[in-house]
């Protein structure tokens, strides 16, 4: 089943366009990477997706249903949950009091303390340090909390914005291997990554953005054997 | 941090403590530390926290019994006289602390930079003022339903400026604030019925009449002014306390903190930053018909920006987000310039400095804002945590209990801790 669909979206800041005419599809259960440049549309095409953003044209359709017009508040209750760029944890709250807002647009509040379980047990770290300030945490360790909070509205799509990005390398190696994990639960994925290496191998599809539209598309193999993505996303030619 | 937090959802046990003590000696390297929060008076707001709920009153009761004796005790070095009255100082401190709590709701909770707020506390005066002076050509009501009036007023006036502005952010929001501020001024210069300079003499008080045929809440008498006002914010307080331990509450810090990651977690940012600013507002306005009530003339001259901007420093430097903080900056701003007249007219020169030095040493003010944002749920995650704390130095808990039982978790599991809690 196609989850989300996004037919012909153009998005402007002001006068300059950021995302020329895309259309792209995430089917249930997919890990869907999109990787690219800087300046290439990634985080644009994942605000329009989460609702930060509105499209000047084009259309957005979730489970079926028309999102384009949806605030951003109410995509979250329908089951669109984002884990920003730049982590955007609240740095005064604490771990919990992060993980608790993830639950804020939630109308079942008896599924609440099985998924801070699911969330404790994919990121043991959250839970030695439940207490600890979200600010006060190192990169990698704020990088969970903001999935973490991302899942803990039970979404059906996450949508993870860099989740790499600034991290070490073991600790991009762990949060991939988790993305699979979560993905293997049940979530569909939606990433947006400027490590391709890692982005692509654990996608099912990948697509390449390039100054606001797809260049390429297919499986997550088939692009990184591409050899012109090869040289111009993996570093070697 | 709160002397009026009404019963504390959750309480850590010792013994959970204890465990978070042993975890935090067999930290992995690179991790990061946990960092001491904050040293001085937070440590004192720490260990009120710490408190139980019995001593917590033992402490509050005597607190409140000695506020409401202030004007009452004339102590050398603190009084005001001979330069001021002291229960008129009593009631002018009374007065900006609760402005500063209402401000505080704006920018402490909400994080909306309001340079604006006299305009509020001025459409207050004003309410009180044209509905009781005889100078107004309005209809006369007694002068306490003015009160609820002045916030109905003021915070329809505060939704009226917050619906197109509250889109703006930041420094584009103060901006906009700042010009509000003057436009309420300068329409009640412009607007006839608003009497620009020579106002409204006149504006009525509560009733009652002393023995000596001069009315109990005269002018020129503090006392009963005073008692009023720090029973009107003791009752505030305990509105917004609830109000922050709240989903409001969390909702407002969310948005002060990151509003778009507020806006992707589910809240309605849009609807709550107007709500921040009504309630604001209404508290600004109650304020204003308080004091105009008490000095008893209301004019264009007394709602400068200037006065505005030290509303803001009241509550920057009480301690942004903290209710108590707020109380505490208000009334030093009010009572600085009543205290050493000598030095009244550098007053904003002083505080300047003030609000440097703090920004520099204190940035979150004197007293800082920890509130309690777990508003609801708290028994369910308690129970999660007390599963956890069982295991919570195994990180691979991915054999253990935590996914076996994750289908049947949802109801109350065992939880010594939450019973520490309740008692």
């Amino acid at each position: 089943m196609t989850l989300l669909e996004l037919n012909n979206i153009s998005v402007h800041y002001g006068r300059i366009q950021a995302i020329h005419d895309m259309s792209f599809t995430v089917e249930e259960g997919e890990i869907v990477s999109l990787i690219g440049a800087n300046g290439a549309g990634k985080t644009t095409t994942m605000k329009t997706i989460s609702g930060l953003l509105n499209p000047s044209a084009g259309s957005i359709k979730f489970m079926g249903e028309d999102i384009t017009k949806m605030k951003a508040h109410i995509r979250v209750v329908q089951g669109i949950s984002q884990a920003p760029e730049g982590r955007g944890i609240f740095p005064a709250m604490t771990v919990l009091e992060n993980l608790d807002m993830g639950t804020f647009g939630r109308k079942d509040r008896t599924g609440v303390p099985e998924d801070l379980e699911r969330v404790f047990t994919l990121f043991p770290r959250l839970k030695e340090r439940e207490k600890q300030f979200g600010g006060t945490m190192s990169g990698g360790e704020q990088q969970m909390l903001a999935i973490g909070r991302a899942l803990m509205s039970r979404p059906k799509l996450l949508l993870l914005d860099e989740p790499s990005m600034g991290l070490a390398p073991q600790f991009i190696r762990q949060i991939f291997k988790i993305v699979t994990e979560i993905n293997g639960q049940g979530t569909t994925v939606l990433l947006v990554e400027q490590n391709a290496n890692q982005a692509l191998a654990r996608a099912h599809r990948a697509f390449v953005l390039e100054t606001g539209a797809i260049t390429h598309s297919g499986t997550g193999k088939e692009l990184l054997a591409n050899p012109a993505i090869k040289e111009a996303y993996l570093g070697v030619g | 941090m709160s002397m009026t937090e009404g019963p504390r959802p959750l309480r850590t046990s010792k013994s959970e403590q204890q465990t978070e003590a042993s975890e935090a000696v067999g930290r992995l390297p690179g991790t990061s530390a946990d960092v001491p929060r904050r040293g001085g008076m937070g440590g004192w707001s720490d260990r009120w926290r710490e408190m139980p709920r019995q001593k917590q009153w033992l402490i509050l009761i005597p607190v409140v019994i000695l506020a409401f004796f202030l004007p009452l005790m004339n102590i050398p070095f603190i009084t005001t006289e001979p330069g001021n009255d002291w229960p008129l100082a009593c009631q002018a401190m009374a007065i900006f602390a609760l402005v500063a709590v209402g401000l505080n709701i704006v920018i402490g909770y909400a994080g909306l930079l309001d340079l604006g707020y006299i305009a509020f506390f001025a459409v207050g005066s004003y309410t009180a003022a044209m509905l009781t002076s005889p100078d107004s050509a309005f209809i006369k009501i007694p002068y306490l339903w003015t009160i609820p009036v002045a916030i109905a007023v003021s915070m329809f006036v505060g939704v009226l400026l917050g619906l197109p502005t509250l889109r703006l952010r930041g420094d584009y929001l103060a901006i906009v604030t700042l010009g509000f501020g003057e436009i309420v001024r300068i329409l009640a210069t412009l607007i006839p019925a608003m009497k620009g300079q020579p106002g409204f003499q006149n504006v009525g008080h509560p009733p009652g009449t002393g023995p000596d045929g001069i009315p109990v809440f005269a002018n020129s008498n503090g006392t009963p002014w005073y008692w009023l006002t720090l029973g009107i914010l003791i009752v505030l307080l305990f509105l917004v306390g609830n109000m922050e331990r709240s989903r409001v509450g969390r909702a407002w810090i969310a948005i002060r903190e990151d509003e778009d990651a507020a806006e992707t977690m589910g809240v309605p940012t849009f609807k709550y930053k107007v709500w921040a600013f009504a309630l604001g507002a209404g508290v600004g306005g109650m304020a204003g018909a308080l004091m105009g009530g008490q000095v008893g003339f209301v004019n264009n001259q007394k709602f400068d920006v200037v006065t505005s901007i030290l509303f803001v420093a009241a509550v920057v430097m009480g301690g942004s987000g903290n209710k108590v903080g707020a109380i505490v900056g208000g009334a030093l701003v009010a009572y600085i310039p009543l205290r050493f007249t000598a030095i009244a007219e550098y007053k904003f020169l002083i505080f300047g400095i003030a609000l440097i030095l703090i920004m520099i040493y204190r940035p979150q003010g004197l007293i800082p804002a920890k509130q309690r944002l777990l508003a609801y749920g708290t028994k369910a995650y308690a129970a999660v945590r007390a599963r956890f704390s069982g295991k919570g130095a195994n990180p691979s808990g991915t054999g253990g209990t935590g996914t076996g039982g994750t289908g049947k978790s949802a109801p109350p599991a065992p939880k010594p801790n939450a019973e520490g809690a309740t008692s």
